[in-house]
C-alpha cells in the first residue's frame, strides 16, 4: 500500500506541478501540433489514411516526449528545487515515485493526441474514421504504457547523472524514427530493424495502425495481435529491468553523492 | 546487544544515534583522457552517542564534514567504513526503516517546490513519509499552524519571504512526525526574528520529547540550544562536551574585541605575529571590523595591539571573558 500511495502521490503531485508550469504546453502541446500539420501539408491532397499517419505520429511525438520528460526531467527538477534530498530520503521506494509521475504525463499524451486529432479533422475538413474502434483503443492505450515502461527504463540511468536533460533531448528524435511514429521502419536500412524491433512502441504504433487504417498492408509480419504480444512481452521487460536497475541506482546515487549535486 | 528478529539492535534504550568508526570518501575524476583519481575523506572516524531527547549540535567551518556527516545518518550517503545505528536500526540495511522515524530539515533557499501552495507541498510530502490518509489532513494544519502558517496554507511558496520559507522547511521535516530530527544549518541566512522564531521552534519540539542534530555556524545559537556539542574539523572530531565543558577549555585565555575602521588583513597578521597572541579572528564587514584577539595575558598585550593598529581609526577596545565562540575559534584554529 505505501508504494501504491506513493504512486498515486507522485501522479498528483506530477499533475499539480503541471497546471502550475503552463510553460509545459510548449513542448507538450504545441510542439507536437505543428510537427503533424507540418507532415499533412506534405501531402498534396492528404486522405483519411494520411491523416490517420499524421496523427498518430504527432500524437505519439507527444506521448513520448511526455513520458521521456516525466522521467528523465522530473528528477532533475528535483535536483534544481533542492528537494532530492527529501524524495530520496522518504520511506517510498525511488521506482514508485517515478512511475507515478511517467503515468501522469502518459495521460498527458492521450489528451495531447487528441487534441491533435480534433484540430486536424476540423482544419482538414475530413472525417476521422477508423477500422475497428475497440481495437484501436486497446492498442491505443497499451501502447501509451508501454511507452511509460520505456521512459522507467531509461529514467534509472538519468537518476545518477546530471546530464539527464541533454539525454531527455538526444533520446526524442532517435526514438520517433525508431518506432516509426511518421513513417513504416521498412523505409530505414536494414541494420535499424534490430534496433527498432527492440522497442515496444514500435510494434504498438504498428498495432494501432492495424487496428485503423483499412486494408493496412505496410505493417509488421506479426499482425494485430502478434504485435501486442510483442509490445507486452517487450513493455514487461523493460519493467523487470527497471526495478533492478533502480536497485543498483539507489545503492550507486549513495556511493557517489550524484542525486543530490545539481 | 539484543536483536529483536525484526533488524532492529537494542544498545540502549537511551542512545537514539549510535556511530562508531564512521569513515565517508569521496572519489573525482580530473581529466579527459587520462584521467586521475582523487580521493576526499569528508569524515575520518567518527564515534558518536546521541541520547534520547537530546539536543546535540555539530558545529565546524566549511568543508568539515558536517553537511556529509548527516547525510550519512539520513541514508541518503553510504559509509565507506564504520557503522551507524538510528533508534537501534542499521543505515544501510534499514535505510527505509530509518527513514519512516527522522526528518530532516535543511536550511537556505531550495527543497521546496516554488510553483504549489504550501498545504500542496506538505500534502505530498506526508504521502511519501506515510502519514495515515485518516489523519493527513488534520495533521498538515496542525503543523502549519505550529510554524504559523496557517493563513499562508493556500499560497504559492515562491511568494513567502525567507523566514516563511524557512518555516516551511520545518513544517516539512516534521509533517510525519519523526522521533529524530536532524536539522542542516536551519537559521542560515535568517534575518534576526526569523531565526529567532526558528529558535523558538527547535525548543518546542524539544520541549515536546524530539531528540535534535543540529548543525549551524551561529555560536550563540549553539550556546542557547544545545545540550551537548561535537566541533568537528577536516573530518574528525576535536572536541565533544556541553557548550559550558567546551568554555572551559579556554579558560585561561582572554579577548581583547576591537572594533574600528580600515582594518585590512594586513592588520590581522601583524596581530597574529605578536608575542602572546594564540589566535585572531575577524568579522570584516566593509563600514566596520571587529577583531578578536585570544591571549593569555590580555593586560600585558593591549599595548601591543593598539601599537598594531595606530594608523586605523578605533572607535572600541574591550577585554572580555571567552565564549563558546572563542573556545570554537581555539579548535578549529588550523583551518580559521
Amino acid at each position: 500500500m505505501p508504494r501504491l500511495r506513493a504512486l498515486a502521490a507522485s501522479f498528483r503531485h506530477q499533475a499539480t506541478m503541471f497546471i502550475a508550469e503552463p510553460q509545459w504546453l510548449i513542448p507538450n502541446i504545441i510542439a507536437p501540433f505543428i510537427f503533424t500539420m507540418v507532415v499533412l501539408m506534405l501531402f498534396k491532397e492528404p486522405g483519411p489514411d494520411a491523416l490517420l499517419y499524421a496523427v498518430l505520429g504527432g500524437g505519439m511525438m507527444g506521448m513520448w516526449g511526455n513520458t521521456l520528460y516525466a522521467s528523465g526531467f522530473s528528477i532533475q527538477s528535483d535536483r534544481w528545487w533542492g528537494t532530492s534530498d527529501a524524495i530520496f530520503g522518504a520511506p517510498s521506494p525511488l521506482i514508485w515515485i517515478i512511475g507515478g509521475r511517467t503515468l501522469w504525463n502518459a495521460l498527458v499524451g492521450i489528451l495531447n493526441g487528441l487534441f491533435v486529432l480534433v484540430v486536424v479533422v476540423l482544419a482538414f475538413q475530413m472525417p476521422f474514421q477508423v477500422n475497428d474502434l475497440p481495437l484501436f483503443v486497446l492498442s491505443f492505450v497499451t501502447t501509451l504504457l508501454s511507452l511509460a515502461a520505456l521512459g522507467m527504463l531509461f529514467s534509472a540511468a538519468f537518476v545518477l547523472t546530471r546530464s539527464a536533460q541533454v539525454m531527455t533531448n538526444g533520446l526524442e528524435f532517435p526514438i520517433y524514427v525508431g518506432t516509426g511514429t511518421m513513417f513504416p521502419i521498412a523505409l530505414l536500412p536494414l541494420w535499424t530493424s534490430p534496433l527498432s524491433l527492440a522497442l515496444a512502441p514500435t510494434w504498438g504504433i504498428d498495432a494501432i495502425r492495424y487496428a485503423a487504417i483499412f486494408d493496412y498492408d505496410q505493417g509488421l509480419w506479426a499482425g494485430f495481435w502478434g504485435d501486442m504480444l510483442a509490445m507486452c512481452v517487450l513493455s514487461i521487460v523493460y519493467l523487470l529491468v527497471s526495478v533492478w536497475l533502480y536497485k543498483i541506482v539507489d545503492k550507486k546515487a549513495r556511493e557517489t553523492a550524484s542525486l543530490t549535486r545539481y | 546487544m539484543l536483536n529483536d528478529g525484526e533488524g532492529k539492535v537494542s544498545v540502549s534504550e537511551d542512545v537514539v544515534i549510535d556511530v562508531k568508526g564512521l569513515v565517508r570518501k569521496y572519489q573525482s575524476n580530473s581529466g579527459i583522457l587520462h584521467q586521475k583519481k582523487k580521493e576526499t575523506v569528508a569524515v575520518d572516524h567518527i564515534d558518536l552517542e546521541v541520547k534520547r531527547g537530546e539536543l546535540f549540535g555539530l558545529l565546524g567551518p566549511n568543508g568539515a564534514g558536517k553537511t556529509t556527516t548527516i547525510k550519512v545518518l539520513t541514508t541518503l550517503l553510504l559509509p565507506t567504513q564504520g557503522s551507524v545505528r538510528i533508534l537501534g536500526y542499521d543505515i544501510v540495511k534499514d535505510s527505509m526503516e530509518v527513514r519512516k522515524h527522522i526528518g530532516l530539515i535543511l536550511g537556505g533557499e531550495r527543497g521546496l517546490y516554488y510553483r504549489i501552495t504550501a498545504r500542496q507541498n506538505l500534502r505530498y510530502f506526508a504521502d511519501l513519509y506515510g502519514v495515515p490518509m485518516s489523519i493527513r489532513d488534520k495533521r498538515i494544519d496542525e503543523v502549519l499552524a505550529k510554524v504559523n502558517l496557517t493563513d499562508k496554507a493556500d499560497t504559492r511558496v515562491e511568494d513567502f519571504s525567507r523566514g516563511m520559507k524557512q518555516r516551511l522547511h520545518i513544517a516539512k521535516g516534521i509533517i510525519h512526525d519523526p522521533e529524530l530530527i536532524f536539522m542542516d544549518e536551519p537559521t542560515m541566512g535568517l534575518d534576526p526574528q526569523a531565526a529567532r522564531e526558528a529558535r523558538e521552534l527547535t525548543k518546542d519540539l524539544i520541549a515536546s520529547g524530539k531528540t535534535i542534530l543540529l548543525t549551524t555556524h551561529y555560536m550563540f545559537e549553539a550556546d542557547e540550544l544545545c545540550d551537548r556539542i561535537g566541533v568537528i574539523t577536516r573530518g574528525k572530531i576535536v572536541a565533544l562536551n556541553t557548550p559550558s565543558g567546551l568554555k572551559s577549555l579556554v579558560r585561561d585565555t582572554s579577548v581583547i574585541e576591537v572594533e574600528g575602521f580600515g582594518i585590512t588583513n594586513v592588520d590581522i597578521d601583524a596581530l597574529k605575529a605578536l608575542a602572546g597572541v594564540r589566535t585572531v579572528s575577524a568579522n570584516m564587514s566593509e563600514d566596520k571590523q571587529v577583531l578578536r584577539v585570544q591571549t593569555g595575558d590580555a593586560s600585558t598585550l593591549l599595548t601591543g595591539v593598539t601599537h598594531a593598529l595606530q594608523d586605523r581609526k578605533i572607535i572600541g577596545m574591550r577585554i572580555k571573558e571567552p565564549t563558546l565562540e572563542d573556545a570554537y575559534l581555539w579548535l578549529v584554529r588550523e583551518d580559521a
